[in-house]
């Protein structure tokens, strides 16, 4: 084995922001564009001596993305120059749920995608034209994460993360 | 980067074609809420109607491998394939009822009854595990090429935010194919073998996805549903797979398959009356496929009626 990078306190804070940046450059294979770190997929990163450790939950067991996601996290921060090796784990918790998206990835989801949360009252708005006449089509869309509804103001299918 | 999330149309009028037109070539998007031609709303309503089809009759023939899928993963992928594809259907199914040409319900009548089309690439049998490997790798990336060409421009808001997510979606699923395909390319001789036989059936239906030469005066490039003509895709795609199956040592099944002077892969000639024939639904596995979907969408009516009795009480 090679000699292991000079690992103290230091430098492991160092390559921690590193590697927070590059797991935090993964987009999620099914919204190009979203980090997963906005969608509320990391849990934790850490480094120890020189080694990086990515705990990552997801959205529903059963999820198709999630080998491509872990994949794509090691490649991220294998391409670090620092990192000596990268585990990456799914964890059994805690559970993920919609709050667990950023301000930034609700932003993205609602502008590019028209995906919308629902509001803590239960209430949606349309991401297109503001109304609030968005009415439940099916629970199932299609993928596990979102259902699909109609805006009867603007006559969009919009989808809800749930 | 102009948001998809932009305010509906106010009801805007046009004078005429021309001014449409007008309207069209300035970037305009047209709205629901808008009076548009009438030639413009039948042409695109056709389009989703099609598009909306062909993502229903794939979903329920990636249902019938679920259970053939060797492993845990691939099944896992081929079910959420699967949802993908209806999940696309009901949102594309929802787009073209609200354009008020058919009701969803005759769009599916009518696609029951045959009176409808859908994709080349669903009437025809898949043979072995690895026609579904051809299919994730070639028939995925065609269709995925081709949607992601309407989305370039779209010049109807509500298709091109369906589209939008539709598009991330397909990119994802050449991913997988392209992880499956590997894995048979890697693969023992047996499973190559099984690859290139599967090639051989699906190669060709791969590249007539796009279509035979557009007409110049194709009213959805003029209106930009369609951002290129069918030749510029297809021509494409085959620039883009002849060199990357050959690299994993594949056989193209066109002994005329050569390289022009400027490196450019050309194919023999297509003859396009088979496909035609094919559109008609007259396709060797159309009936069947038909078939199965008519008796999919029968077994299923009790769900739509308890559907329909639990919203009507709702309602009260």
């Amino acid at each position: 084995m090679n000699a292991a990078p000079a690992s103290d306190g230091l430098t492991d804070g160092v390559l921690l922001d590193e590697v927070r940046a590059a797991v935090a450059s993964v987009a999620d294979p099914e919204y190009p564009g979203v980090s997963i770190v906005d969608l509320g997929l990391v849990e934790s990163v850490d480094v120890i001596d020189g080694a990086a450790i990515v705990g990552l939950i997801p959205t529903f067991s059963g999820c198709p993305a999630l080998d491509m996601i872990a994949a794509d996290v090691r490649t991220a921060v294998g391409a670090l120059s620092n990192a000596s090796a990268c585990d990456v784990h799914w964890l059994p918790g805690p559970v993920w749920s919609a709050e667990r998206i950023t301000a930034n990835g609700r932003n993205i989801l609602a502008n590019d995608y028209t995906v919308v949360l629902r509001r803590k009252d239960g209430g949606l708005q349309c991401p297109v034209c503001g109304s609030h006449g968005v009415t439940r089509q099916s629970l199932a869309g299609p993928t596990r994460c979102r259902e699909i509804a109609w805006c009867s103001a603007c006559r969009n299918p919009i989808e809800v993360m749930r | 980067m102009q948001t998809l999330a932009t305010s509906p149309g106010r009801g805007r009028t046009w004078s005429d074609l021309d001014d449409f037109q007008t309207f069209i070539d300035d970037g305009g998007m047209v709205e629901p809420g808008d009076d548009m031609p009438d030639e413009y709303r039948q042409e695109v309503f056709r389009f989703i109607e099609f598009h909306a089809n062909s993502e229903l009759m794939g979903g329920l023939t990636e249902r019938d491998w679920i259970p053939h899928a060797p492993g845990l993963r691939l099944k896992q992928i081929f079910l959420a394939k699967t949802q993908d594809e209806i999940g696309h259907a009901h949102l594309l199914y929802m787009v073209g009822a609200d354009m008020g040409v058919k009701t969803r319900t005759a769009m599916l009548e009518d696609l029951f009854a045959g009176r409808s089309r859908f994709h080349n690439v669903f009437h025809y049998q898949a043979v072995t595990w690895a026609d579904q490997i051809a299919i994730a790798y070639l028939v995925d990336a065609a269709a995925f090429a081709s949607q992601r060409a309407v989305f370039a421009e779209c010049t109807y808001g509500p298709y091109k935010r369906v589209l939008k997510r539709i598009v991330a979606e397909e990119g994802f699923h050449m991913r997988h194919g392209e992880e499956m395909l590997l894995r048979l390319a890697t693969g023992t001789d047996i499973q190559r073998s099984m690859f290139q036989e599967a090639l051989g059936r699906w190669w060709w239906p791969a590249v007539q996805l796009f279509g035979p030469d557009s007409d110049p005066n194709d009213p959805l490039l003029a209106w930009k549903i369609k951002s290129q003509p069918n030749e510029a895709l297809r021509d494409a795609y085959v620039q883009k797979y002849v060199p990357l199956l050959q690299g994993y040592g594949f056989r193209i099944p066109d002994d005329a398959l050569h390289q022009n002077l400027d490196g450019q892969w050309q194919t023999r000639p297509i003859d396009w009356a088979p496909l035609k024939a094919t559109m008609r639904n007259g396709g060797p596995d159309s009936r069947r496929r038909i078939e199965t979907a008519r008796r999919n969408w029968s077994d299923t009516a009790w769900v739509r009626d308890a559907l329909d009795q639990s919203t009507e009480r709702a309602g009260e």
